[in-house]
C-alpha cells in the first residue's frame, strides 16, 4: 500500500444472509483528502464504513486503513480514526461532559480537554445538559464533538450533518476542513449532495454495493451534460443543429427558443449557432444531484 | 479495559444497592425470627410435616431446618437462586445486547478498545456486582449473628453464598451467550430465565423421583450446595460450576470477537413465527 493512501479496498464483498450489500468494491482515498462517497439508503455506505471499523466482517476482499489491516489491528485503527456513525446512541443516563470523559477515558485520557471545549462552545454544545433532554441535533453535536476531540489522523462520517440547523451544518462542515488542514483525511458518506459539492475533493458514486464512479467532485460535475438555453433573432432549421454530435434538442417550439442538452465538449455547437443571430446563449452546469441522479436513471 | 469495567460497574449501581439492601433486610430478619420459631419447635415441626414430601422438596429437601445449615437453606438458600437468578440472567442477556440493539456498541467498538477487553471488562463488572449484592447478603447474616445461639464463625456463613456466587455467574454467562447467539436480549433473558427455573423444577424433583436423576446430573443447580455448605464448603462441585462458567463465558467470548455487530437489525434473525 502507498503511503500516500489512508484507505484501501480491494475486492469487498459483503453480503447479510441472502442481501448483497456490497459486491466487490474497490475504493482508494488519499491522504489528506475530502472524499465525499454518496449513494442513497441501502447502497453500502454504512456497510463500507463499518468494515473499515472492523464493526463487521467482510466476506472477502482486502482492506487497509492508514497502513493497517482493521481486522488484524483493529485498535491500531480506532486509535488513530474518528468516527461518527450514522445512527447515534448515546448514554442517557450521563450528561454531554461526562460523555465525552467517558470516550476520553477510552482512549487513555490524551486528549486537549480545552479544544473539546472549544468544539462545545462552536456547536453550541450545552455540556451540562442530560444527554436524555437534548434534541436530535444536540446529540449529533456530540457526536461530531466525540469524533473530533482527539484531532483524529482520519475521520470516518457517516452523514455527519444529519439533523442539525442549515447554520450548524455549514459549522460543522467548516470544523471537517479545519480538521483537513491540519491533515486529517476525511471520509464521509451523505446523501446531501450539495455538502458533498461544497467540501468534498473528491466524490465516489455506490450503486447497489458496487462503486459506479470516482472522480474530482469539479470534473465529474464539468464532465457530465450541460444544459443550453438558446434565443435567436429568427427561426433556425433545427436539423442543423440536431446533426451535432452530442447535441440533442429538448425544445424547439417556435424555432427561436431553444433548450438544447450537451454532452462533451461545446465547440461545435457554439461554432454552428455563431451563423445566425443570437439574442441569448445561457449555459447551466448540472449539479452533482443531477449527476448523481443520471448515474442511479442509467 | 479498567475504564469499561468503571463504567459498567457504576451503571450497575442501583441494581446493587436495590438487590443488596433488600437481601440484607431479608437476611437479619431470617436470623431474628430463629429463636421464635425454635422456642415453637413443636408446633413447627408439625407444620413442616404437614407440607408433605414434595413440597419440602424444593425447600431443601432432606436437611434438618432447625440446625444452623437447615435452616439456612430451608430459608433462603434454597431457593434464592431462582430470585437472585433473575438478576443474574437479566444482567447477563443485557451486558452487550441492550446497548448493541440501543446502537451504542457501534460507537463504542469504535474507540481504541478490544472487543476482548469490552467483553471481559463488562463480564468481570458483572461478576463484582453479584459480589457485591452476596456481599451485603452475608453482611445482614452476620449482623443477625448475635441474636442466635450458634457456633458459627462469619467466614462459615460466606461459604454458602461462595456457591450460591458460582450459581449466579453461569446463569448470567449462560444469558451472555444466549444474547449473542439469539435474535434479541429478550428472548436471551426468557430462554436464560425458562432454563433457570426449569433447573430449579427438575433438581427439587430428583430429590424424591429417581427417574430425574440422571437429567438433574448435568444440570448447574445439582453442584449448588445451598445453607450445606455453612458445614464445609465442597471444592468438586464449586469447582464444577465455576468451571462451567469459565467455558460458557469463554465460548461468549470468542463468538463476540467474531461476529458482526450488528445495528437497526443487520445480520439479525427471527424466531420462527415471531413477529
Amino acid at each position: 500500500m502507498s503511503i500516500d493512501l489512508a484507505i484501501t479496498i480491494h475486492g469487498l464483498t459483503k453480503s447479510y444472509g441472502r442481501v448483497l450489500a456490497l459486491r466487490g468494491l474497490d475504493l482508494e482515498v488519499q491522504r489528506g483528502e475530502i472524499f465525499g462517497f454518496l449513494g442513497p439508503n441501502g447502497a453500502g455506505k454504512t456497510t463500507t464504513i463499518r468494515c473499515l471499523l472492523d464493526m463487521i466482517r467482510p466476506d472477502s476482499g482486502t482492506l487497509r486503513v492508514l497502513g493497517f489491516d482493521p481486522q488484524a489491528d483493529p485498535v491500531a485503527v480506532h486509535a488513530r480514526a474518528g468516527y461518527l456513525p450514522g445512527e447515534l446512541a448515546l448514554e442517557d443516563n450521563l450528561n454531554a461532559e461526562q460523555q465525552l470523559r467517558y470516550f476520553a477515558a477510552l482512549r487513555g485520557n490524551r486528549l486537549d480537554w480545552e479544544y473539546v471545549r472549544r468544539l462545545a462552545a462552536r456547536l453550541e454544545l450545552d455540556l451540562k445538559r442530560p444527554i436524555k433532554n437534548l434534541s436530535k441535533g444536540n446529540k449529533q453535536k456530540v457526536g461530531v464533538v466525540q469524533a473530533l476531540m482527539h484531532q483524529p489522523e482520519l475521520l470516518l462520517l457517516d452523514e455527519p450533518t444529519a439533523g442539525l440547523d442549515p447554520l450548524l451544518q455549514q459549522e460543522t462542515l467548516r470544523l471537517v476542513q479545519e480538521a483537513r488542514q491540519q491533515g486529517a483525511t476525511i471520509f464521509f458518506s451523505s446523501h446531501i449532495l450539495s455538502e458533498v459539492q461544497e467540501i468534498a475533493d473528491r466524490v465516489g458514486i455506490i450503486r447497489q454495493g458496487a462503486l459506479v464512479e470516482v472522480a474530482e467532485t469539479q470534473t465529474l460535475v464539468h464532465r457530465a451534460l450541460r444544459r443550453v438555453r438558446l434565443r435567436l433573432r429568427e427561426p433556425l432549421a433545427t436539423a442543423a443543429l440536431a446533426a451535432i454530435p452530442g447535441v440533442t434538442i429538448l425544445s424547439a417550439s417556435d424555432g427561436v427558443s431553444l433548450v438544447l442538452q450537451v454532452e462533451g465538449e461545446m465547440d461545435a455547437l457554439i461554432k454552428a449557432v455563431a451563423q445566425f443571430p443570437v439574442v441569448e446563449f445561457e449555459t447551466e452546469r448540472p449539479s452533482l444531484e443531477e449527476v448523481f441522479l443520471a448515474y442511479y436513471a442509467a | 479495559m479498567l475504564a469499561i469495567f468503571a463504567y459498567t460497574l457504576k451503571r450497575l449501581r442501583s441494581q446493587i444497592l436495590g438487590w443488596g439492601i433488600s437481601f440484607g433486610l431479608i437476611t437479619v430478619y431470617l436470623m431474628a425470627i430463629y429463636n421464635p420459631m425454635i422456642e415453637q419447635q413443636a408446633e413447627v415441626v408439625a407444620l413442616f410435616n404437614a407440607y408433605g414430601e414434595v413440597m419440602l422438596a424444593f425447600f431443601g429437601g432432606g436437611l434438618d431446618f432447625l440446625s444452623p445449615a437447615g435452616y439456612l437453606d430451608f430459608a433462603l438458600f434454597s431457593y434464592v437462586p431462582v430470585i437472585a437468578g433473575i438478576f443474574a440472567v437479566l444482567i447477563g442477556s443485557g451486558l452487550l445486547a441492550t446497548d448493541e440493539e440501543k446502537g451504542r456498541l457501534d460507537l463504542l467498538l469504535a474507540y481504541p478498545v478490544s472487543r476482548s477487553a469490552i467483553f471481559w471488562g463488562r463480564f468481570l463488572a458483572f461478576a463484582a456486582a453479584t459480589v457485591a449484592i452476596l456481599a451485603c447478603t452475608w453482611l445482614g447474616f452476620v449482623a443477625g449473628l448475635p441474636l442466635v445461639d450458634w457456633d458459627v464463625s462469619v467466614l462459615a456463613l460466606a461459604l454458602p453464598h461462595l456457591s450460591l456466587l458460582a450459581v449466579l455467574l453461569l446463569f448470567g454467562a449462560i444469558a451472555l451467550l444466549l444474547s449473542l447467539l439469539l435474535p434479541s436480549r429478550t428472548v436471551a433473558a426468557s430462554v436464560a430465565g425458562g432454563l433457570l427455573v426449569a433447573n430449579y423444577l427438575i433438581t427439587s424433583l430428583a430429590r424424591i423421583n429417581e427417574l430425574l436423576k440422571p437429567l438433574d446430573a448435568v444440570l448447574p443447580l445439582k453442584y449448588y450446595q445451598g445453607g450445606s455448605a455453612l458445614d464445609g464448603l465442597n471444592i468438586l462441585p464449586f469447582a464444577v460450576l465455576l468451571g462451567a462458567t469459565v467455558l460458557l463465558a469463554a465460548l461468549a467470548w470468542l463468538l463476540f470477537t467474531r461476529r458482526d455487530i450488528r445495528v437497526s437489525g443487520e445480520g439479525s434473525w427471527k424466531v420462527p413465527f415471531s413477529r
